[in-house]
């Protein structure tokens, strides 16, 4: 549809993936020039976006595991288990029209796979989402459809961004006059108008749409009798939701090709920053000097004291529009920043109590030699304390990359898609499971070889090296003088 | 035992009247020492009597609170401190070496990254000392390898090799086993000998009366008693160095 609108105006479209808790933000931001998830327009939303006029109307689905006593909306009550994304209408819808206290979801694909193995037992879908997601066989059924005309579906723009929603409205009503929304219509989301609503503008004709109830009939007597699909045993369910190898043949090309380059990209820029930002940290969280104490101890309480999603999606979309211009919208850069301040604060840490577990004796031989402080920590205080907790800076190393997984809160491109996104994206688009645990099964692959080689740095240490062991590849001090 | 010499140019030590506290706990309460060129000082005395924070005070470790310190007749305390540093040796009870370099790196380091020589130079100059303290063939091992009085003698090469104008010995043998202290202080008197001047806070009462020129008894962050090895040790004039030595003879 969108494309079709574009295509009236003369636009390209560049669509780029990113999550629908940050979506409206970004809109807002200028990050994307338009959003677009069947949005519905609240009040709420409203304060943050504009939006075009609707190009469909909210159209909710109450889907159940199949079997369950509930047969429709009326049948919803308190103590049940009603699954829905948060944020979403269908939230707002529970909350304030069915008065009830729904279970929340990050996105579509955990509150089915929750609902298929009976975790929750309802779930109240945009309609499009529903007649996308439950599959002939699954263990689910639609059971009723209902809509609220309060709210219309329409696509996000920045409010001030006035000359694109303009554009948009009339590329709309272009789309609609010309028959083009009337057959997208009838393939997506065959269903009649409620009464007192049409697309687009009020200028906008009304669309031309068949008589969807005859089709229905005509399709029920011509249709042979469903068949009957048995519903799968829960363990092959499990089976099909895990272990669908077709699923892995398709991610592990992407995962090696996309994911895996992406996701080291990610941690070791990262960890550089983290490195170099965490040894300034623990030198300037020793000094003598307040001055330099007390910023770095405020630093690493807040970053150390904030959970990474939020740290990213502040740094991402906080900072975002404001480098906007240097980054080029690009969440990259932003996300190793994010990560990489984050990682400082744990490595400066880290570095600190090794540091500071160097003995005093140390320091003070050193600067009897007539080295100054500065020489003293760098050429013998620091690397003895780096050493001392290379294992846990390994360790660090590893959460690091598993956090790198957050950047996907920041939208990203295809091309820029880390291991969990790419697993992530196939799983959105068929519901199995398979290719996050493929993902997995590459994050395993990169954690495993580093968890070991913590061990064996740390037995290293702790048994010391043998004399005969003329260099050692690990020493930071040898590269350090090299300069 | 040293097959090389030192480039000796001895210079004199002094300190006038230094006062040092920590806090509200006055470490240092005027303490006066006049060490001449090319002689040994042995400083004795009690626990926390401010021996070491002497030793400490003397090459700004530690900056004095008030008084002033004299090398070769001319006040440091506007000198550069690391700078000052770099003419005074000094050797640790607990050796201090650079467990994460080898044995010649720890007598190099100084060498290349203060006094600029060379790589070559500096190798030259460290294995010269380590033979003088006879641990040459230990050159390329880490120090954790080494027995306590090894690595006492590795720290001393690192100390020598600076060419120090002056030589400070902080306890230097009270945490090596028995058998290994006879040698170390036989090579800490040797280099008496051959004239370097030398501050050397002791237990080792034979060390002092043998190998000092000077004997200093310090308590409670003065100097008590101060004279030649025979007058201290045998004509006592003070009741408190009376006990001492009672105590530890």
């Amino acid at each position: 549809m969108l494309r079709a609108v574009a295509d009236k105006l003369g636009l390209q479209i560049n669509f780029v993936g990113t999550d629908f808790s940050g979506l409206l933000a970004q809109v807002a931001s200028r990050r994307f020039d338009v959003g677009s998830s069947s949005i519905t327009t609240t009040d709420a939303r409203r304060q943050t976006v504009g939006f075009t006029n609707g190009y469909d109307f909210g159209y909710f689905s109450l889907v159940v595991p199949t079997g369950s006593a509930i047969t429709g909306f009326a049948d919803l009550a308190p103590g049940q288990r009603i699954g829905v994304v948060q944020g979403t209408v269908q939230e707002a819808y529970v909350v304030d029209s069915l008065g009830l206290d729904p279970v929340k979801f990050p996105d579509y694909n955990t509150v089915y796979a929750s609902l298929k193995t009976k975790q929750i037992d309802a779930w109240v879908a945009p309609s499009q989402q529903a007649v996308g997601t439950v599959q002939a066989g699954d263990p689910a059924v639609i059971i009723e459809n209902t809509f609220s005309l309060d709210n219309f579906v329409a696509y996000a723009v920045a409010a001030e961004n006035r000359p694109l929603i303009d554009a948009l409205n009339s590329g709309l009503d272009a789309v609609i006059a010309d028959g083009t929304w009337a057959r997208l219509y009838t393939d997506w989301v065959p269903r009649a108008l409620p009464p007192g609503w049409k697309p687009g503008s009020k200028a906008a004709p009304l669309p031309q749409l068949p008589d969807f109830t005859a089709i229905a009939e005509r399709n029920q007597e011509n249709a042979e009798a469903p068949v009957a699909v048995a519903p799968k045993s829960t363990l092959s369910q499990l089976g099909d939701a895990f272990f669908t190898w077709d699923l892995y043949k398709q991610a592990i090309p992407d995962l090696f090709k996309t994911g895996l380059p992406n996701t080291l990209i990610l941690t070791f820029s990262a960890s550089i920053i983290g490195l170099v930002l965490g040894l300034v940290l623990a030198v300037a969280g020793i000094s003598r000097s307040r001055f330099l104490r007390w910023p770095a101890r405020v630093y690493t309480d807040i970053f150390r004291g904030l959970p990474e999603v939020v740290i990213i999606l502040i740094i991402g979309l906080g900072f975002g529009p404001i480098v906007g211009g240097l980054t080029g919208n690009n969440p990259y850069p932003l996300g190793i920043a994010a990560l990489g301040l984050m990682a400082a604060a744990y490595v400066g840490e880290i570095l600190r109590s090794g540091i500071q577990s160097v003995e005093a004796g140390q320091l003070e031989a050193s600067r009897a030699l007539g080295f100054s402080y500065a020489s003293s920590m760098q050429l013998v205080v620091v690397p003895q304390g780096i050493r001392r907790v290379l294992p846990a800076l390994v360790n660090q190393f590893i959460s690091l990359l598993k956090a790198s997984s957050l950047v996907y809160f920041l939208g990203l491109i295809a091309s820029q898609r880390e291991l969990f996104q790419v697993g992530r994206d196939l799983n959105a688009q068929t519901g199995n499971l398979s290719p996050l645990v493929a993902a997995g099964l590459f994050y395993l692959a990169l954690t495993i070889p580093l968890t070991h080689l913590v061990n064996y740095i740390d037995g290293r240490l702790r048994r010391g090296r043998t004399a005969t062991e003329a260099e050692d590849p690990l020493d930071p001090t040898t590269t350090q003088e090299m300069v | 035992m040293s097959p090389s010499s030192l480039a000796l140019e001895p210079v004199s030590l002094a300190a006038k009247d230094i006062h040092l506290a920590f806090g509200p706990n006055k470490v240092l309460r005027g303490v006066d020492i006049d060490v001449p060129a090319g002689t040994t000082s042995a400083v004795i005395g009690p626990s926390g009597s401010g021996k070491s924070t002497l030793l400490r005070t003397l090459n700004r470790l530690y900056e004095p609170d008030s008084g002033d310190i004299l090398l070769d007749g001319r006040s440091v305390l506007h000198d550069n401190p690391d700078a000052l540093r770099q003419r005074i040796g000094m050797v640790f009870q607990q050796f201090n070496l650079f467990p994460h370099r080898s044995v010649l790196d720890n007598v190099t380091l100084a060498l290349r990254k203060l006094k600029k020589m060379s790589d070559e130079t500096a190798r030259a100059v460290a294995l010269d000392q380590l033979d003088r303290v006879g641990l040459r063939h230990k050159a390329e091992v880490r120090p954790g390898t080494l027995s306590g009085g090894q690595q006492q003698r590795v720290a001393i090469a690192r100390a020598l090799a600076m060419s120090p104008q002056v030589m400070f010995f902080d306890e230097a043998t009270s945490a090596l086993d028995p058998e290994l202290v006879k040698g170390i202080l036989a090579l800490i008197a040797d280099l008496g000998a051959d004239g370097m001047t030398m501050v050397v806070v002791t237990h080792e009462m034979g060390f002092a009366r043998s190998a000092a020129h000077n004997v200093v008894f310090m308590d409670h962050g003065k100097v008590v008693e101060a004279g030649v090895p025979e007058l201290v040790f045998e004509a006592a004039e003070t009741e408190r160095l009376q006990r001492f030595l009672s105590q530890v003879l």
